[in-house]
């Protein structure tokens, strides 16, 4: 029996149908329009949603891809196309998000001749893909797109490219049937009885245990395991930004999240422990500071699915290189419950100095994202930004459910709030998604308002609005004597003006009554734009600052009189 | 561990593809290792050997062995 004949765009089509990804993002172009024209004969099998820019797309198919747990697909144009997804997917890379981002580029002849829109992608992203390809040859595109979303979604996932350029899309291939899906690729994991012996050993003689869970954990469905773990050794838990939601909130072994703004409990206890168990973490300079200070005193046991994870920050005593959820499969079963009263007891007191340190006054940025929790909260996907508006809504937002929390961990990308929240939002069936910005991230990409507006996506975009580049400033108050270089914005935005003229709702709130009643009385669909009006000199406490230790935790107001 | 920089080789089995050498140096270069030399035997049209020398303490050469391990058309890493 022959095989039918496709073009290269078709196999596009039949590749991504083939691998689950029946929602994609993007923007078309010349270079890309086969692949458009393909799409448009088969929008009853992929639906492509457009962004107003291909960096709101990558960070769309980004968030698709932490909330539904598959790989996010984004598709670009060549040149500018290609260098817009960049940020896209060095944020995916960063936080190990599986993404695969098709571009076009100058059909083949053309390549390396700066032909109109030609960049070479492929150069460009290596450093933050796992791997990237170019199909010169058209009996390659299949078995390239197996490969490729074999590798973004094994092991450690992350984000893999595909350049295609246009005659290749054009071309005609036999597809289907000759060539099975690609092998997954080559992944280290040794598992040895040894260190799951030493590790065990470790942990049953711990006085004080401590476990740090991260992104690793969710990434391998290890949520439920995690809770068996913690509560059989009676081990509080910290997080880091990417492990946050691996349990709920309200949890009593939850402290929160770790490191230069983490929560006072969890940093001081992860100080404190005799063992420290890591799941899934890659120990960055933000959570760690000064990382002499940080491993004195305890055994550290590491447990990643990336080799070169282990030892690169922090040399662990016990490392383990497997999948989190294996690991602790095998592990469980061999640990017996223990509780050692005077490490709760000390874990309950650090809970309530953290209770003590966390209250806060009327309408504050802290009050704004605790209210939205309240009014809003339930099951909600959550997208942010990245300042101030990120940590207080990490340190406040009572979030219950891994895959909920949306946020730009390791690369810091403001501006990823908006793609972020419209790829959750359609991950979680459209249902109401909160996306708490500031003035000065919103102002990155509010462009994505339009996609929001021609999706009808139910967004709640909070905007912390102070006026000012808020973490910046707090840096520049701390330690650059209140030289605020930059960072007051002067711009009288009327975003409640703005989204209307965008086809959204806008709303402003000065204060905790006013946000209340538009809280209560929102439309059930569309976007709506809440501009909460707040002071601008609320400061992100408690703060360690960068490459100090526990003992320099500042945890006080700043005092412009004692400072002057 | 030990920090004493010390001269060191890597042996690869590396996929003849595009750009492939361009990854290997891409993750010397980052973390600022300099190649001392590098060779390349490919009577092996499908399978090139790339042999490395480079200076380095116990954790870059763990680093540079790890790092390149991760790479998709590195299908060997050893060191010698």
């Amino acid at each position: 029996m022959s095989t039918a004949k496709l073009s290269g765009a078709q196999i596009v089509i039949e590749q991504l149908v083939r691998h689950g990804a029946t929602t994609v993002f993007g923007y078309p172009g010349g270079s890309v329009l086969p692949i458009y024209d393909a799409l448009y004969q088969n929008a009853d099998r992929i639906k492509h949603i457009i962004t107003a820019h291909e960096q709101g797309a990558a960070h769309a198919a980004d968030g698709y891809a932490r909330v539904s747990g598959k790989v996010g697909v984004v598709i670009a144009t060549s040149g500018p196309g290609a260098t817009n997804l960049v940020t896209g997917i060095a944020n995916a890379y960063l936080d190990s998000v599986p993404l695969v981002a098709i571009t076009g580029n100058a059909p083949v002849p053309l390549l390396g001749r700066d032909a109109f829109q030609e960049v070479d992608i492929v150069g460009i992203t290596q450093p933050i893909v796992k791997h990237n390809f170019v199909v010169r040859d058209i009996s390659d595109l299949e078995s390239t797109f197996a490969e490729a979303f074999a590798i973004a979604d094994s092991g450690r996932k992350g984000p893999v490219l595909v350049d295609i350029p246009k005659n290749i899309q054009e071309a005609m291939c036999e597809y289907g049937g000759k060539i099975a899906d690609a092998p997954a690729p080559r992944e280290i994991v040794e598992v040895t009885d040894n260190a799951i012996d030493a590790a065990i050993t470790a942990i049953m003689n711990a006085k004080r245990p401590f476990i740090y869970a991260g992104g690793g954990v969710i990434a391998a469905e290890a949520c439920t395991l995690l809770q068996t773990f913690a509560e059989l050794i009676s081990a509080p838990v910290g997080f880091s930004l990417m492990g946050l939601t691996a349990l709920p909130h309200s949890h009593p072994l939850a402290l929160g999240m770790c490191g230069m703004h983490g929560k006072y409990a969890a940093t001081v206890a992860k100080s404190e422990c005799d063992v420290m168990i890591a799941l899934g973490v890659r120990f960055s300079d933000r959570a760690t500071g000064n990382i002499e200070i940080y491993k004195q005193n305890k055994t550290i046991v590491h447990v990643d699915i990336d080799m070169a994870e282990l030892a690169k920050n922090v040399a662990p005593n016990i490392e383990i290189c497997g999948d989190v959820k294996s690991v602790l499969q095998r592990m469980i079963p061999q640990l017996s419950a223990v509780r050692n009263q005077d490490w709760v007891d000390r874990i309950a007191e650090l809970k309530s100095k953290c209770g003590e340190l966390n209250q806060v006054g009327e309408f504050t940025p802290q009050r704004v994202i605790e209210t939205v929790g309240d009014k809003l909260g339930g099951d909600a996907v959550i997208a942010t930004d990245v300042g101030q508006h990120q940590m207080w809504t990490m340190q406040y937002y009572p979030f219950k459910a891994p895959r909920t929390f949306l946020t730009s961990g390791g690369l810091g990308t403001m501006g990823y709030g908006m793609g972020a929240a419209i790829g959750g939002c359609v991950a979680n069936g459209r249902k109401r998604t909160i996306l708490f910005t500031g003035d000065g991230s919103f102002g990155m990409n509010l462009n994505e308002l339009v996609t929001a507006v021609s999706q009808n996506l139910p967004l709640v975009i909070i905007i912390v609005n102070n006026g000012v580049l808020g973490m910046v400033r707090q840096w520049q108050k701390r330690f650059y004597e209140q030289r605020y270089s930059q960072t007051t914005l002067n711009r009288k935005t009327d975003f409640v003006a703005l989204a209307e003229a965008f086809g959204a709702k806008g709303f402003r709130a000065e204060n905790i009554v006013e946000l209340n009643s538009i809280l209560k009385h929102l439309p059930s669909e569309g976007p709506v734009v809440i501009d909460c009006h707040v002071c601008m000199d609320e400061e992100v406490l408690p703060m360690i600052p960068p490459g100090k230790a526990v003992d320099d935790m500042i945890t006080t107001k700043f005092d412009m009189e004692v400072a002057n | 561990m030990e920090t004493v920089s010390s001269a060191y080789t890597v042996e690869l089995l590396v996929a003849n593809r595009y750009g492939a050498l361009n990854r290997i140096t891409g993750i010397y270069a980052r973390r600022g290792y300099n190649i001392d030399s590098l060779n390349m035997i490919t009577d092996n049209p499908d399978v090139y050997r790339i042999i490395i020398s480079s200076k380095g303490d116990e954790y870059a050469r763990t680093q540079v062995v790890r790092q390149l391990s991760k790479l998709y058309d590195i299908k060997e890493v050893k060191l010698v």
